[in-house]
């Protein structure tokens, strides 16, 4: 094994192991809410 | 010279990928701007494919690649495209037309300045970026290009590698970006309020597409269809892949979640960084490359926040340190066993490509912070480089092109 497969080696894994230490989900968001519907336009010419 | 109609086959397909690049890097900066600014942003990639088209014919291919001239510029000899015709030109692609390799090349041309605009979105007067686009395309990236790859360049003589434009494309833009950044100063409101991404959906479209596009990009630039071109194709996907999931790995540690714009501007990192790389490196260098474009371009990012520069779309961040780690990768894990005309790097016993991948990058810093600032003073003389205060605070769609990108929506 080569120098740059053990650096790539270790690259992944850091990676991947990362993922087991970080937060499980989002902060919990608020919904938003919509104040008023659109109103349609006319597109033509 | 017997034109191989593999080679020219994969080559124009190449030069159809990437063009689509510049429309995608529209969508792709157009989605993280303020809804009033969209269809400037737009613009900007959309026009330069038009300009930049025609100044490579013109002009802009001759001073890149014509005949050399003190081993800094090409001669006026290929003006118009005189002389480059049909035949293949050895000394570039021996096995392709040599409009092929001159339209392959236009394509890379087109996009660079387009990745700058990205720096001063959301309050640049369109046509003082008109001007500094064409000034910056002749006097930075043409001399650049030709001492990197044109035939005679100093670069190019001294061994520097750069496969499909880490230096050429990359650190020019880039850094050509924060020069603009500072030289044009910060948005009205920077800092104070957020100028948040308008349509995210439309970023991850982009990054999408742009990923899709450099496939051209990088394998095309082995300008043939063989081992090479598949090299290429596979490290260039690897390495977008593993930046991709390194930033959205360090952002979600950062900012406690997983980033979905930060995924995307994770691969555009990647793809940037394996740019130089790509025809030089095998698999695991580009894990590593990629790896290391995720972590240097979002430390980048904190680091331009830190300092108050408003380079709006972070294009030094990604492009310009992206492109300068992917040059000093490429000096570390190239490898003669991909490409036998290369050189090997520093993991393959040669520390001395190192330092002239050092070379390279400290020139094309120095030549584009040089240039860019001349050009942009310069074209300050003639012509304000920001919009008015009232124009950016009713936004760049209405006030230099007067057209709403969503009619039915309220500009803000």
């Amino acid at each position: 094994m080569d120098a740059t497969t053990v650096i790539a080696v270790i690259c992944s894994v850091a990676v991947f192991a990362g993922w087991l230490v970080l937060p499980h989900s989002a902060t919990t968001v608020q919904p938003v809410a919509v104040s008023e519907e659109r109103k349609p336009v006319a597109i033509s010419a | 010279m017997k034109i191989d109609s593999g080679d020219t086959a994969w080559v124009l397909a190449s030069a159809a990928l990437v063009m689509l690049m510049t429309p995608a890097l529209g969508f792709f900066y157009g989605g993280l701007v303020r809804r009033k600014n969209v269809l400037s942003t737009i613009m900007h990639s959309f026009f330069i494919l038009c300009l930049i088209s025609v100044q490579w014919v013109l002009w802009g291919y001759s001073l890149a690649f014509g005949p050399d001239k003190f081993h800094l510029i090409g001669g006026l000899e290929w003006v118009g495209l005189n002389n480059v015709g049909f035949t293949p030109n050895p000394d570039y692609a021996p096995t392709i037309p040599h409009q092929a390799f001159m339209v392959f090349q236009m394509m890379f041309a087109v996009i660079t300045p387009a990745l700058i605009s990205g720096a001063f979105a959301e309050r640049q007067r369109f046509k003082a970026f008109v001007l500094f686009s064409l000034l910056w395309a002749t006097f930075v990236y043409d001399p650049i290009a030709h001492w990197v790859w044109g035939a005679g360049g100093w670069l190019h003589q001294l061994g520097a590698l750069d496969f499909a434009g880490g230096t050429v494309v990359h650190i020019s833009s880039g850094v050509s970006a924060l020069v603009a950044a500072l030289v044009l100063g910060r948005r009205i409101g920077f800092g104070k309020q957020k100028a948040e991404p308008h349509d995210a959906t439309m970023t991850v479209l982009g990054a999408a597409l742009l990923w899709f596009g450099w496939f051209g990009f990088n394998a095309g630039s082995a300008l043939g269809a063989g081992a090479l071109a598949t090299s290429a194709f596979v490290v260039t996907n690897t390495a977008t892949a593993m930046a991709a999931l390194t930033w959205m790995t360090v952002s979600w540690w950062h900012k406690k979640q997983p980033s979905v714009i930060g995924a995307a501007a994770g691969a555009v990192a990647g793809l940037v960084a394996i740019t130089p790389a790509s025809g030089f490196v095998n698999v695991m260098g580009a894990i590593v490359i990629g790896f290391g474009a995720g972590v240097v371009c979002y430390l980048a990012i904190q680091l331009r926040e830190r300092i108050h520069v408003d380079d709006a779309l972070d294009v030094w961040a990604v492009h310009g340190i992206g492109g300068t780690w992917g040059a000093l990768a490429t000096g570390l894990f190239a490898t003669v066993a991909i490409n036998s005309a290369a050189a090997n790097g520093f993991f393959y016993g040669n520390p001395k490509q190192v330092l002239i991948q050092l070379v390279a990058i400290g020139a094309a810093w120095g030549w584009s912070i040089a240039g860019t600032f001349v050009i942009l003073k310069v074209v300050n003389l003639f012509v304000p480089l920001r919009v008015h205060e009232d124009e950016e605070i009713l936004g760049l769609d209405l006030s230099q092109h007067g057209e709403p990108a969503y009619a039915s929506i309220n500009a803000n």
